[in-house]
């Protein structure tokens, strides 16, 4: 089967004044459907800039980038942004939810560049909610929620438009432990369960246990890769 | 949810600030529809019927220098004419009044009555003026605003003249432009200055509008070359001419409403910038999650246009209802009559706040719309 990620000879440079920091140096990586990956390595390793490249949030300087044998390097910034809405699920470590509107409608929000009925958008939503144990929270603001469960709307609204590929930025480092935990069986089960490919960053070596497989990242190089038996 | 719902919640996130920005917009553009208003009375020519009939014939040397009383002869000789009466500003003072809010003008009453048709008063009211030249006839509104009864006396003291005036008052009038005047027999100035030659102006008809132009000409020609050259007008004409001598407090009044409209945008600018910066993570994620570029640029102007338009309802439509509801005249000692919002200024204050909205939108707009999605997650991190 074809990897979903096909990552080649990619390199990420920035500019920074006269200076050039190279955040990723030639990658190359696969993929597979429904695996669960982690990135770490220290700050400053390209880890998050690897993964923004993944979720076309990004660009690299050179190499080539393949999503579901896109080359998302030549789309547009329209067709990008579609192809994110449609295809990629966003979890981030501050939840970055919106604070006037409630659980359902933080969910609700990608649901709207679509052409659903609002009752098709509520079953939706619902079923979301409902996936990470906070249907009874979907009228509550994010600031009535506790970190896990502002968390857990996040995850919804990252599954509610049914993406194939769940990209998550460190999504307990604001977490207390169990909460934690809550949120990484979530993750798992997406990728053992739901068939979701779901790509993490994270520093913390417990969290990392979770996925499938671990890359290590140090000065923009892949170190090592562990692979975890099923 | 709804699109619409999302903007709404998003531009009333901080209450306080949404409801200082409209109320800025208000009271800017409140008082802009007030200088325009002031402005518009200043400067309003007349619009009746009558006024594009009417014509005026002063000295050409200036308004102040009188007409000797033998033109009439040659004035009523004129083809075209219709009607035409001595016209003079007395200019006294009513009850030792520091301002007096209503002029007087010394009149021939048969002759007035056929040159001002759309002054209506009584028929028994006009004789008796016409009958008595110690009489005087009173506008209504002058009438309402001193709480006056016919009968009563009228005293003015002369500033122009070195005279006063000592009157009955017979009768009111009403339907002009400017029912606040009082009129006057002109014999009764002459035998006080004892100058029974000499006029301030002349008021005439002409027949129709199609002959007014020929008969302003004739006029002038007429008295070319004479003692006493005039200068004849159309009543919108002259009343124009006053209107000039209020150009550098229209160029004042332009000045500030000017000033206000900018003030204005750089106020909304800086609040819709302000409110947009503090909210480039949630753009962000905004992005990330598919909104494209002129999708948020949409809702920040929907924003702004908002916050801008509520300014306006509140601050032009307050205007105009409380110019409508208020006693402008009594309020303004008389110096205001209609003191009336037009619907081009209501237009001209809508227009405004919704360049202003615009205006307001477009810089942090166009931020958002350039900050990629990473740079964006990293403001607030």
């Amino acid at each position: 089967m074809k990897p979903i990620v096909e990552i080649r000879n990619l390199s990420k440079v920035y500019n920074q004044g006269e200076i050039q920091v190279t955040a990723l140096d030639n990658i190359h990586l696969d993929i597979e459907c429904s695996d669960f990956l982690t990135l770490m390595g220290p700050s400053g390793s390209g880890k998050s800039t690897l993964l923004h490249i993944i979720a076309g949030i990004d660009h690299q300087s050179s190499g080539s980038c393949k999503v579901q044998d896109l080359d998302l390097s030549a789309l547009s910034e329209s067709a990008l942004a579609d192809w994110r809405n449609q295809n990629v699920g966003f979890i981030f470590q501050s939840f970055n939810l919106i604070p006037v509107l409630t659980g359902f409608e933080n969910v609700e929000l990608p649901l709207l560049l679509t052409r659903l009925s609002k009752k098709e958008r509520k079953r939706l939503v619902d079923t979301a909610l409902e996936l990470v144990g906070l249907e009874d929270r979907s009228h509550h603001l994010p600031k009535q929620l506790s970190g896990g469960q502002e968390q857990r709307v996040a995850i919804a609204r990252a599954l509610v438009t049914d993406p194939a590929l769940v990209v998550a930025d460190e999504p307990t480092g604001n977490l207390d432990a169990e909460s934690a935990q809550q949120v990484l069986e979530i993750l798992q089960s997406l990728s053992n369960d739901a068939g979701k490919t779901v790509i993490m960053v994270t520093h913390d070596p417990k969290a990392a246990a979770f996925g499938k497989r671990s890359i290590h990242l140090e000065k923009g190089r892949f170190e090592k890769e562990d692979v975890r038996a099923s | 949810m709804t699109t619409a719902s999302f903007i709404l919640r998003n531009t009333l996130r901080n209450k306080r600030r949404a409801m200082l920005s409209a109320l800025s917009v208000a009271v800017s553009l409140f008082l802009f529809i007030t200088l325009q208003v002031t402005l518009r009375e200043l400067t309003i020519p007349p619009e009746d019927i009558g006024a594009s009939l009417r014509i005026a014939v002063r000295n050409k040397v200036s308004l102040a220098q009188p007409l000797p009383f033998r033109q009439l002869q040659k004035i009523e000789k004129i083809p075209g004419v219709e009607a035409v009466t001595p016209f003079t500003y007395f200019g006294g003072l009513y009850r030792d009044e520091a301002f007096t809010p209503f002029a007087q003008f010394a009149v021939d009453p048969i002759r007035f009555t056929n040159v001002f048709l759309e002054a209506k008063t009584s028929k028994v009211q006009m004789q008796a003026w016409i009958k008595d030249r110690g009489t005087c006839l009173v506008g209504v509104d002058t009438m309402k605003r001193y709480d006056l009864k016919v009968g009563e006396k009228m005293l003015l003291s002369g500033t122009f003249y070195p005279v006063d005036l000592d009157m009955k008052i017979v009768g009111t009038y009403e339907g002009t432009l400017d029912d606040r005047n009082v009129f006057f027999h002109h014999k009764y100035l002459d035998e006080l200055t004892d100058d029974p030659g000499t006029v301030g102006t002349w008021w005439l008809r002409a027949g129709s509008a199609e002959v007014a132009p020929k008969v302003v000409s004739t006029l002038n020609e007429t008295f070319a070359n004479t003692s006493a050259e005039v200068r004849a007008e159309s009543e919108r004409a002259f009343q124009m001419g006053f209107v000039s001598m209020w150009g550098n407090i229209k160029m004042l009044i332009d000045s500030i409403c000017t000033a206000i409209v900018f003030t204005l945008l750089l106020v909304t600018v800086s609040t819709m910038s302000m409110a947009i910066r503090e909210r480039f993570r949630e753009l962000a994620i905004l992005k990330a999650i598919g909104y494209r570029r002129h999708e948020l640029l949409a809702f920040i102007l929907a924003e702004s246009l908002f916050l801008s338009l509520l300014g306006a309802l509140i601050g032009a439509g307050g205007a105009a209802w409380l110019f409508s509801v208020v006693d402008i005249q009594k309020l303004s000692g008389g110096m205001f009559i209609f003191f009336e919002v037009t619907t081009k200024m209501l237009g001209t204050a809508f227009l405004i706040s919704i360049v202003l909205g615009v205006l307001a939108g477009i810089a942090p707009g166009w931020s958002v719309c350039r900050m990629s999605v990473v740079d964006g997650l990293k403001t607030l991190d």
